[in-house]
């Protein structure tokens, strides 16, 4: 597989064609037929009457850009579909929140991202179409990962909310060069086994920051915040108790990922820059780190960040010390109040099927929409697919382990909000000398501002 | 265009023939008349509408605790919300921070926008392409000028610190100390705002009648001298038009402060230049919690109307003075 | 001030300036030249980002030239988002809202500068002290009252709240009570005007400067408003801000893409600008006319 975000649009548009003319040769691709769901719906469609749905979309799904309108153009030419588009996920769900609590303006379909899909969950359940009540419900849920379905469903699993479209499985991204220059290892075995743990692969930045031959100002890994975010999701509990409740006090995630991160810090191997700010941007290209935290999506942004010219000197190594887990990552939900709940129900069941999410992982536009299907995961084209850009590494089998092995911890309300009051204090522990305690003292009131 | 505005425009004013005299309002000698009523009606009931109804539902909402994903469930804690605010920390970090980059950025904007407008005042070639140019940066989509403004500011490879370096000054952490960071986001807010105030200022000078000028001229005062004497006390009014203006926009700053930390609403890692607009902005958008955002909303109107009020009456001391 | 009322082509003369004011000195122009370099500098430096790559703009030494590949990123903009629908619309959503503050404003700052009828104080206050309200809390009522009336989605939903600003009152207010002697208003009563009459033929041609400045104001923050239009609004019936939304694609939007379109954005006001910008310099050639 090429993964290359910066080739021309012509180009670009030509893989769409051949893309959809291949889907449109091999016929319905949806796994799973519908029947109506309290409308005149038939066949695989929802209905046979001409019909425009809207979808309503924030700035990281990618459907359009990997031909996917065109596909279904295809399959149902009765249906015409419209985006509704909002570039910052924040600022979607502002304004879903905001429509969910009027009852309208709502689209056909709506996604729902990772960072909110517990508010739908515990708040908005109701005012969604539930999943386990479709016709072949048993059939789809057997097609997701189960941690997948997990976390857009309630506690007790009678309701869920959405279907999965991609997920975040994380491995560890790094610059092949600049270890060598420092005279580490570099290659992906080697370091599978030196970053197994987080003590193992903070010796290892040790070890780094202490080489004479480094890049000149360069660090081992991009911030505190990569290994804390990361590691938090690998206790029991991160955020929130076993209901949900946000609970950051007590949690063993919160607890031993903040020792992992001030060590890290305290022990100048972090650059200290601020996840996602101009600075960190650029620091792709220009060394200031060797390696980062990497769910799929992130392959994509380096690339974009760093440009062809470091073609061949990023890498992935098949590893995420202390065990597998997940960044990122979304669904997509049909409002009740949708006027075209059959068709819109057909839609995304379409979209969340193997086939397309096949194609999302493979598609050379792509920007690392790795399945939540796990028969798509499993399917050679993605198991298989190999990266230009990271030095041919077998990407689909690295991400795809790590996949089958996660488990989450549950989620809340307000995780955002909390890892963004946890990670803004870890800045003030790599940047201002601010001691790990007090540091997280300040967190926690901050915290509290946002649970009340 | 009729002929007979032209030669009413001609009509020497007396009054302003005394410049330093403040004409009160209803010194016109107009008849006392209810067509007034007439005039101002069809603002105030779209103004009703869509302005004065939602700001009485904010008053409402900032007695409950609501957030938005839950919004039909208000419950009612009366004055609990402004409880929480006045003893809350970050309410007066905000208050303080609102303050002081008000301070640096409001007054320096105002003294350079008059002299802008002075400047702009002169017979020029190409004037109308210079008034156009300084009112770009409030063209500027918010987005762009952010990510020039960061590039500018960047501590470790921006264009500020490389200047300073250059001159062997040290370099300054332009992001996480205070001050720096206060007087970086004030440069933003002075930018985007100093060409609007100018055209503001420009329109006003456009009201003197010139005849004053030609007066004084012919009294031998210096240029200066006709700018402090005729031009400010002509000026008198749109001056303090933008003085309440800014001072409310100052008390009012979220954008840039946000847009400063990669639109987040912390106002830096420390809080170091959260104001209060931005603070209103995270509590009710961010953290989800509308209930408390609006009591900080009905918070900063009484701090911004003491501010105006405050304002206000040291004009019209000021006025007293100059007249005694 | 049109073409049409001499019935022949305007001969452009250079009147001598209304403020009686003095030629520019060379320190003027020096000084003008750099507040304008520093004003229009970053609108240039979205046009470079807008034709290179992030990975360029990140680069050691990072250009400062636009290249050739604008117009390409531009149509990419294009094909993206509805950048085109999103102009139409906040060409009228901007027109409208300028064309109604300037006209309700100015009728309400005259009265409360001029007229006397009871309660005018209080309503003037009233008027100025919505301006200390921050104005995003009232999104949420606002979007249910829109709801309610069924125009959530459709573009007289932006223009409604915005139709008319407390601050153009307050600033038509302050102009007219210093631009417009009371003695003129006078003379035209006693010539037997009624208020219309006076307010049309007196005081209209006087704050038409002011009146520019205002329409030019308000159609700023028109076009560049974006928190409620994007609350409001969906993709099928942007404004150009909320089109803007469609820009960012992928988990690494490409930033020159983004400011490609940013810049298509744009040059609609520029042009605006030129048009009102020739409207404010009229008004001073009417205060010249008199020599």
């Amino acid at each position: 597989m090429r993964l290359k975000s910066s080739g021309s649009r012509a180009g670009m548009s030509l893989l769409g064609v051949l893309t959809v003319a291949s889907l449109a040769i091999s016929g319905c691709g949806s796994s799973s037929s519908t029947a109506a769901n309290g409308g005149a719906g038939t066949g695989p469609c929802g209905t046979t009457a001409d019909t425009t749905l809207t979808v309503g979309l924030f700035g990281t799904m990618g459907f359009k850009e990997n031909g996917l309108w065109d596909a279904y153009h295809q399959v149902c030419p009765n249906i015409t579909i419209k985006e509704d588009d909002v570039e910052q996920s924040a600022d979607y769900w502002t304004r879903l929140k905001t429509r969910l609590a009027s009852g309208s303006g709502l689209d056909d379909v709506q996604g729902i991202e990772i960072g909110f899909v517990a508010d739908v969950v515990q708040n908005h359940a109701d005012q969604f179409v539930n999943w386990n009540s479709v016709p072949n419900a048993a059939a789809i849920k057997s097609e997701f990962f189960p941690f997948k379905w997990q976390l857009a469903s309630t506690t007790d699993g009678a309701k869920t909310v959405g279907l999965g479209t991609d997920t975040g499985p994380e491995a560890i991204c790094y610059r092949r060069d600049l270890l060598k220059k420092a005279g580490m290892p570099s290659d992906p075995k080697t370091l599978a086994s030196a970053w197994s743990t987080w003590n193992g692969f903070i010796d290892f930045g040790k070890q780094y920051e202490a080489s004479a031959t480094k890049q000149s100002g360069s660090h081992f890994v991009d911030s505190a915040a990569s290994i804390f975010s990361t590691a938090v999701y690998q206790g029991k509990n991160a955020y929130d108790d076993d209901q949900g409740q946000p609970d950051v006090a007590n949690s063993d995630g919160v607890k031993a990922a903040w020792g992992y991160a001030t060590t890290a810090a305290q022990a100048k191997i972090t650059a200290g820059l601020e996840q996602f700010s101009p600075t960190w941007n650029k620091a792709f290209s220009n060394g200031a780190f060797a390696a980062l935290a990497c769910p799929t999506w992130m392959m994509g942004y380096i690339q974009g960040q760093a440009g062809d010219s470091y073609a061949g000197k990023w890498e992935v190594a098949p590893v995420l010390p202390g065990g597998a887990t997940n960044w990122g990552g979304s669904w997509l939900g049909v409002p009740t109040a949708s006027k075209n709940k059959a068709a819109a129900i057909a839609l995304v069941e379409w979209l969340s099927a193997k086939k397309q999410q096949v194609t999302m992982w493979t598609s050379p536009n792509q920007g690392g929409h790795f399945p939540s299907n796990s028969e798509a995961a499993a399917d050679p084209a993605v198991s298989g697919a190999t990266s230009a850009y990271f030095s041919n590494a077998p990407v689909g089998k690295i991400f795809g382990d790590i996949a089958s092995q996660m488990k989450i911890p549950p989620i809340g309300l307000y995780d955002t909000q909390i890892q963004q009051a946890l990670t803004t204090q870890l800045t003030n522990v790599e940047t201002k000398g601010t001691s790990p305690d007090q540091a997280f003292q300040d967190a926690l009131s901050a915290i509290k501002q946002v649970t009340g | 265009m009729t002929l007979a505005s032209d030669t009413a425009l001609d009509a020497p004013s007396a009054a302003s023939g005394t410049p330093a005299r403040r004409r009160r309002r209803s010194a016109g000698g107009l008849p006392g008349s209810r067509v007034g009523y007439v005039y101002v009606l069809p603002f105030f009931l779209v103004f009703a509408a869509f302005s004065v109804y939602p700001w009485l539902d904010t008053a409402w909402v900032s007695l409950h605790d609501v957030r938005l994903s839950t919004y039909h469930h208000q419950t009612w804690i009366g004055l609990a919300n402004y409880r929480d605010l006045f003893t809350n920390p970050y309410f007066w970090n905000a208050f303080r921070n609102t303050f002081t980059i008000g301070v640096i950025s409001t007054i320096p904007q105002l003294v350079m926008a008059l002299g802008i407008a002075h400047l702009l005042n002169y017979r020029l070639r190409g004037r109308t392409f210079f008034r156009v140019a300084i009112l770009m940066p409030y063209a500027t989509s918010l987005a762009a000028a952010t990510v020039i403004f960061l590039e500018l500011f960047d501590t470790r490879l921006g264009l500020v610190n490389w200047a300073l370096h250059l001159v062997h000054l040290p370099t300054v952490d332009w992001q996480g100390s205070k001050w720096p960071a206060q007087v970086a986001v004030s440069t933003i807010i002075t930018w985007r705002w100093t060409g609007y105030n100018a055209l503001i200022y420009l329109a006003g000078m456009q009201a003197i009648d010139p005849s004053l000028y030609d007066a004084a001229a012919v009294d031998g005062a210096s240029r200066w001298r006709q700018f402090v004497h005729i031009t400010i006390p002509g000026l008198r009014p749109t001056i303090l038009f933008t003085i309440v203006v800014s001072t409310i926009g100052a008390a009012q700053i979220f954008g840039e402060p946000l847009l400063y930390h990669n639109g987040k609403a912390d106002g830096g890692t420390q809080g170091q230049y959260q104001t209060l607009g931005l603070l209103m902005y995270q509590q009710g958008w961010v953290n989800d919690r509308l209930g408390l955002a609006s009591a900080t909303a009905w918070t900063m109107f009484v701090i911004i109307l003491l501010a105006v009020v405050a304002n206000l009456l040291f004009a019209r001391w000021r006025t007293v003075r100059e007249l005694r | 001030m049109t073409v049409a009322e001499t019935g022949q082509p305007r001969v452009r003369v250079k009147p001598p300036r209304d403020t009686g004011q003095h030629d520019a000195g060379w320190v003027t122009y020096l000084v003008i030249s750099l507040v304008t370099l520093g004003s229009v500098f970053p609108l240039y430096y979205t046009i470079v980002m807008a034709s290179h790559t992030n990975a360029e703009m990140s680069s050691a030494n990072p250009p400062w030239v636009p290249s050739t590949s604008l117009f390409s990123n531009i149509k990419a903009a294009l094909a993206i988002a509805p950048l085109n629908k999103g102009l139409l619309n906040s060409l009228v959503v901007s027109s409208v809202v300028t064309l109604g503050t300037v006209a309700l404003c100015t009728l309400a700052g005259f009265a409360f500068a001029k007229l006397r009828f009871r309660g005018s104080n209080l309503l003037l206050a009233i008027c100025i002290g919505t301006m200390m309200v921050p104005m995003q809390m009232g999104v949420i009522p606002l979007y249910m009252l829109m709801a309610r009336l069924g125009l959530a989605g459709h573009l007289s939903a932006v223009i409604l709240p915005t139709l008319v600003t407390a601050f153009g009152v307050f600033f038509m207010r302050q102009y007219i009570s210093s631009a417009v002697p009371d003695e003129l208003i006078e003379a035209a009563y006693i010539d037997g005007a009624g208020p219309f009459r006076v307010f049309w033929s007196v005081v209209v041609p006087a704050v038409r400067p002011a009146m520019a400045v205002l329409a030019m104001l308000t159609f700023l923050m028109s076009w560049n408003d974006f928190f409620w239009p994007i609350i409001v609004l969906s993709s099928q019936n942007p404004t150009v801000q909320v089109s803007f939304q469609s820009l960012a694609t992928g988990y690494a939007p490409q930033q020159s893409i983004i400011m490609a379109g940013t810049i298509y954005g744009t040059v609609p006001v520029l042009v605006v600008f030129a048009l009102l910008g020739r409207q404010i310099v009229g008004g001073i050639m009417q205060g010249a006319v008199k020599g």
